[in-house]
């Protein structure tokens, strides 16, 4: 009876073991993982328009469950280089920009019903180059860039353009392709 | 070993044990203490990381959300995703639908809640959340765009045929069907998506199960 007492004392140990190696592997993962989507878009840092992940149809594309009417471009960012500014030409099809952290999770993301006389032009930096952007803005001439500050250094931006009909898709990789971003020189 | 021992041994192993009665009683109680040790551990981290890995290769555990057939996970795309979310999304290399972009379900039962078989017709209709555009996709068993012979794997709002009420009926089924019609995978089992790309409001918020298609299956085939 004393062994059995030992040997469940030894269980629960165990499964308090298992809990907290569960959630440590949980928290873990998304550092650890190398298949992950930052690593697969790591190759578009350099490029100053976006590239495209997933071509309306859906063939072709490491995106698991692609969405056929869908483009999907992205560009990767790194705000060590400066910020990074995004800008699109919205036309009539629907145009979405998400913005990921290299952790993964979204941290900002806006259609182009937010457009400006046909532009959507967003801005990302770190607090730290949002502090020294408004320090050297013009008061009688503030800038009307649309900023947003990102969580992390590096991240990457997932463009979004829907075709709603299959004759529509290569305007929709077109305009996809078409998105720049650049990254900006400190001020 | 031991039982056949008193048959043929037993006055050597009487005198054996007799002498050291205490020695062998630590020996018990010592090997059995690192035994122990080594068993937690062993079974901690079998079951720790297996769990893990269990949970990682499914669907989140919280923060879904059911109408009828459609679960989606409407944090997935959100800064609160929480920790599952996050430790599947890298696991899958999935970029989710941003809150704001929209928001994407998945049925992979009927209304009635029996699991699609691909040898079945299903019917799904008649009504659509309201968004900018929706699109309904299939894919397989193993979360891929079919090869059927019919090519087609979606329809988007735009381009379903409806009636004069504005509703509209997506045939699922392995034999060609008059109207919207998608084939389904010669075997095995599949899902639909339903993606709403740029609701009304919050995504999640305001939608209720009486607003999405309902899937019905119409009849199985051989």
């Amino acid at each position: 009876m004393r062994g059995f007492g030992r040997f469940l004392i030894a269980t629960l140990c165990g499964i308090v073991i298992a809990a907290g190696v569960h959630i440590a592997a949980i928290l873990a993962s998304p550092y650890l993982a190398e298949q992950d989507a930052f690593a697969k878009v790591q190759g578009t840092l350099t490029a100053d328009k976006a590239q495209i992940v997933s071509a309306p149809g859906g063939e072709n594309t490491w995106l698991p469950r692609p969405d056929p009417a869908v483009a999907v471009a992205t560009c990767a960012f790194d705000l060590r280089n400066g910020p990074m500014r995004i800008a699109a030409r919205t036309g009539s099809l629907p145009l979405s920009f998400s913005f990921h952290k290299e952790s993964g999770g979204v941290f900002f993301a806006v259609t182009d019903r937010a457009a400006v006389r046909g532009e959507l032009e967003i801005v990302a930096m770190t607090a730290r180059q949002l502090d020294e952007a408004r320090a050297a803005e013009d008061e009688n001439d503030p800038s009307r860039d649309v900023r947003i500050v990102a969580p992390e250094q590096q991240g990457f931006v997932i463009v979004r353009v829907a075709a709603p009909s299959p004759s529509l898709r290569p305007q929709a990789e077109d305009a996809a392709k078409a998105v720049s971003c650049t990254a900006e020189q400190d001020p | 070993m031991q039982t056949e021992a008193p048959l043929t041994n037993a006055p050597p192993a009487a005198s054996l044990r007799a002498p050291s009665p205490s020695g062998s009683s630590v020996t018990v109680r010592r090997v059995p203490t690192a035994f122990l040790v080594v068993y937690a551990l062993v079974l901690g981290l079998g079951l720790g990381l297996g769990s893990a890995y269990w949970a990682i290769n499914g669907d989140p555990p919280f923060g879904s959300l059911r109408l009828g057939p459609w679960q989606a996970w409407p944090k997935l795309g959100s800064p609160e995703a929480d920790p599952y979310m996050r430790a599947i999304l890298a696991r899958r290399g999935d970029i989710p639908l941003a809150t704001g972009e929209g928001l994407g379900f998945t049925a992979r039962t009927d209304s009635d809640g029996m699991p699609f078989d691909s040898a079945c017709t299903y019917a799904v209709g008649s009504l659509a959340p309201v968004a900018r555009l929706w699109t309904l996709t299939l894919y397989d068993g193993d979360g891929r765009l079919p090869v059927t012979e019919l090519g087609r794997r979606s329809f988007t709002s735009a381009e379903v045929l409806r009636d004069s009420q504005d509703r509209f009926s997506i045939v699922l089924s392995r034999t060609l069907q008059p109207g919207n019609w998608l084939q389904l995978p010669a075997s095995g089992s599949f899902a639909v998506a339903l993606r709403l790309y740029d609701p009304p409001g919050a995504a999640g918020a305001n939608l209720e199960e009486v607003d999405f298609p309902v899937i019905q299956r119409l009849g199985c085939g051989s």
